[in-house]
């Protein structure tokens, strides 16, 4: 992998708004021995954090001046994410990130289509992981609009992948183009 | 014909360019061995054991003749001057140059064809009948069907990376030609209160784990074709196993959640989208059958005068042919014809490059420029008018095309095995050609009747063993090559009609039971032969086929009559097996 990492553009790796940005999110990840109910991060800027947190403390979370990121797994139940009444209330949520551990494992294609359509989540979708070039264009039409592109792949050229089709079969999704990436 | 529109077309162009691109930044060290090979497999360019293997989609099993043509170049240009026909109506090249493959793409595109999702866990070539359009038996018409699906699935973004394959296949007759019950999802066309729906089987399949699909939805409206087909994809999507390949078909998980639950499940999802933007309308519907050129049949075919009754009377060789390989139409005065892939000596489903030329030719000819590609791995000219059946056997004839041989025993579906494919632990052609030499018989082989004999190379079952009447199955123990023996599979319905209960159940399709333990590789003729005598001792009457008779009886006759032979009770030692 180190040899791929020679070709890494230098610069950001972000792509949102249509345009390439730096990514200034951080994971907050849990103290494994404590329980996580109750365990939030600070109230600064730029955190992203388990489904698990928002799940236990959404409350908490809700009350801080900054909104963070919820992360989804391939696995995640969408209906941990909604409020007791099965909606997705958008208040204390900056963005919703879902992981793609490898870019052959398709769920978070289809739990981007159901939060997209069914719980009509209109904020910011961003695909993180095993984003390339090659994938960014059917994640933007199941309505993900910023992308972490992995190391080794060009932003630039991830830029361009969304003109990759122009017409496309499936009428329900949507026709990415750069800017269509901005929300 | 389905003939591309401006859409179709930008399309196909768009995926040559993006795999070019994909190709070209893997040989520039930009995309690595890991990143690439999804990505080229769901171009259906595979690494073989010798050279790259690519496999060309003929979506639903239709080619025209200028396609074929096409394939004939590519064939001579880019691999060794010839192609194989799959058991999944699509063509592969066993040689091509993996720098060449974006220019045979390039090439392909040209006459409206691609590679495009024949490989890969996502949603593969639809197949059908291939008497799909002429077969009098038809209810409707599966070939608009396949092509709306066709549509909805190319580059389906939500379903591109899914546990594993996915296939689907159509049937419109009664008499289901598609083995509807063995795949991932089969439709079978039915009519309800007047109203054209399809009925939906779930998680058939064969491979390690042969199972015959569950109906889940006896009735889905046409107009919900897509809805339903879309929400049971994404059950699967979200819910198959992805953390063991061998378990991760759909089957596994209706297996694990029963059909039941699954079936309900993917109700929930439907009813949330049903009615939704994917609803099919009429006009959709008429407007995709407009963009295909439907033959124009000569009405006074009917009153042709034909002299093909006479012709066969005097030569019995003809008579054979028009026994085998002529099939009923639904046009008066017209025939279908198989061009038998299945001489023996010949890798079941191979072709050469002038072959290809010639059976085009012979499709504008007699065939309004058509042809289909059979699971069988045959062609088929669909349209022929019967007064000219005899001038096209001999035509046929003189091509080595003409074996007569559908529906029987040497008529052998066989994978291109470990001759070729990297997967498999034994070989297919030398074994379908030793059993194909065991029975030259002509004679013989009209006398035994309709009979599927299959063999795979190995447990992924690309020669569909498990649903031959006969199966062979290559297997490896301790790196030796053994091949195990089943009877009693059946891609579709049994002769007498089945009760409606067990026609819920995969068309009638059944996986076949094994007889006992493998045989070596030059065993395999005679136990074939073995098989035989049992059957033709048995049967009641000649209308009695070789499945009915396992029907009827089991498999246990099968069984003793073979392992009683001294010449099979025990494998032979491996040395012996080496001199074949």
């Amino acid at each position: 992998m180190s040899e791929i990492y020679a070709h890494d553009a230098p610069g950001p790796h972000l792509i949102r708004n249509g345009r390439l940005e730096a990514d200034t999110s951080r994971p907050f990840v849990p103290e494994p021995e404590v329980p996580a109910e109750g365990q939030v991060p600070a109230d600064e800027p730029g955190w992203i954090v388990p489904l698990s947190v928002w799940k236990t403390s959404r409350a908490t979370l809700r009350r801080h001046k900054h909104p963070v990121a919820v992360l989804l797994n391939p696995d995640a139940d969408l209906t941990d994410l909604a409020d007791a009444d099965g909606t997705l209330h958008p208040e204390g949520i900056a963005f919703i990130a879902v992981d793609f551990p490898v870019y052959t494992d398709g769920r978070g294609y289809s739990l981007a289509q159901l939060l997209r359509t069914r719980y009509q989540w209109q904020g910011e979708l961003r695909a993180v992981g095993d984003v390339m070039i090659d994938t960014i264009h059917y994640q933007a039409r199941v309505g993900f609009d910023s992308f972490l592109v992995k190391p080794g792949h060009d932003p630039h050229k991830a830029l361009d992948a969304f003109k990759t089709f122009t017409v496309h079969y499936q009428k329900t999704y949507l026709a990415p183009t750069p800017a269509a990436a901005t929300a | 014909m389905y003939v591309y529109d401006p859409v179709d077309q930008q399309l196909v162009e768009q995926r040559v360019a993006q795999f070019a691109d994909q190709t070209r930044r893997f040989l520039d060290g930009q995309l690595t061995e890991d990143d690439f090979r999804v990505l080229r497999l769901q171009n259906g360019l595979y690494i073989q054991r010798h050279a790259p293997m690519l496999r060309v989609a003929i979506p639903y099993g239709m080619l025209a003749s200028r396609q074929l043509r096409t394939l004939a170049h590519i064939a001579r240009k880019w691999d060794r001057g010839y192609g194989h026909f799959s058991t999944r109506q699509n063509i592969q090249f066993n040689w091509p140059k993996l720098e060449d493959v974006p220019a045979i793409l390039a090439e392909l595109a040209t006459v409206q064809m691609h590679a495009i999702q024949t490989s890969g866990n996502c949603i593969r070539n639809t197949t059908t009948d291939h008497f799909a359009g002429v077969a009098p038996d038809e209810l409707v018409d599966p070939l608009v069907w396949c092509e709306i699906i066709r549509q909805w699935s190319t580059l389906h973004p939500e379903f591109a990376f899914l546990p594993r394959k996915f296939k689907i296949a159509v049937s419109g007759a009664v008499e289901d030609r598609a083995a509807v019950g063995v795949h991932d999802i089969g439709l079978q066309a039915v009519e309800r209160d007047g109203k054209l729906g399809f009925r939906v089987w779930v998680g058939g399949g064969l491979g390690r784990t042969p199972i015959v699909g569950k109906l889940i939805n006896p009735f889905v409206e046409w107009q919900d074709l897509l809805t339903y087909l879309q929400a049971a994809l994404r059950v699967y999507n979200l819910h198959g196993r992805r953390d063991n390949k061998y378990k991760a078909r759909i089957k596994i998980l209706v297996k694990d959640l029963t059909p039941e639950v699954y079936a309900q499940q993917v109700d929930e999802e439907w009813q949330r989208i049903k009615g939704g933007p994917d609803t099919i309308t009429q006009e959709f519907v008429d407007t995709i059958k407009s963009r295909f050129v439907w033959p124009q049949y000569d009405a006074s075919a009917a009153s042709d005068i034909d002299n093909t009754a006479a012709l066969a009377a005097a030569d019995k060789r003809f008579a054979r042919w028009l026994r085998t390989n002529v099939h009923a139409h639904k046009v008066a005065g017209y025939a279908a014809v198989t061009v038998s892939l299945k001489p023996t000596g010949v890798p079941p489903g191979d072709i050469t490059a002038d072959q290809m030329d010639a059976v085009a030719d012979l499709a504008d000819d007699f065939g309004f420029g058509e042809l289909r590609v059979s699971h069988e791995q045959n062609l088929i000219l669909a349209d022929v008018r019967r007064a000219r059946l005899h001038e096209l056997w001999l035509k046929l004839e003189s091509l080595n095309l003409a074996t007569p041989n559908i529906g029987l025993l040497s008529n052998i579906i066989a994978c291109p095995g470990g001759d070729f494919c990297a997967l498999a632990n034994a070989v297919s052609i030398p074994v379908a050609e030793a059993i194909q030499r065991q029975f030259d018989d002509l004679d013989y082989l009209f006398e035994i009747g309709e009979l599927d004999l299959n063999i795979s190379g190995c447990i992924n079952s690309c020669g569909h063993h498990h649903v031959g009447h006969i199966g062979i199955l290559g297997v490896d123990k301790a790196g030796e090559e053994w091949y195990q023996v089943t009877v009693g599979g059946r891609q579709n319905g049994a002769a007498k009609p089945l009760p409606d209960l067990e026609s819920t159940h995969g068309g009638g399709a059944a996986i076949g039971r094994i007889i006992g333990p493998s045989f070596a590789r030059h065993q395999v003729p005679g136990v074939v032969d073995r098989l035989i005598r049992t059957y033709l001792g048995l049967r009641d009457s000649e209308a009695e086929r070789f499945i009915d008779v396992v029907d009827r009886v089991g498999i246990d006759p099968f069984k003793q009559d073979v392992y009683a032979d001294p010449a099979f009770a025990k494998p032979a030692p491996v040395a012996e097996a080496a001199h074949v």
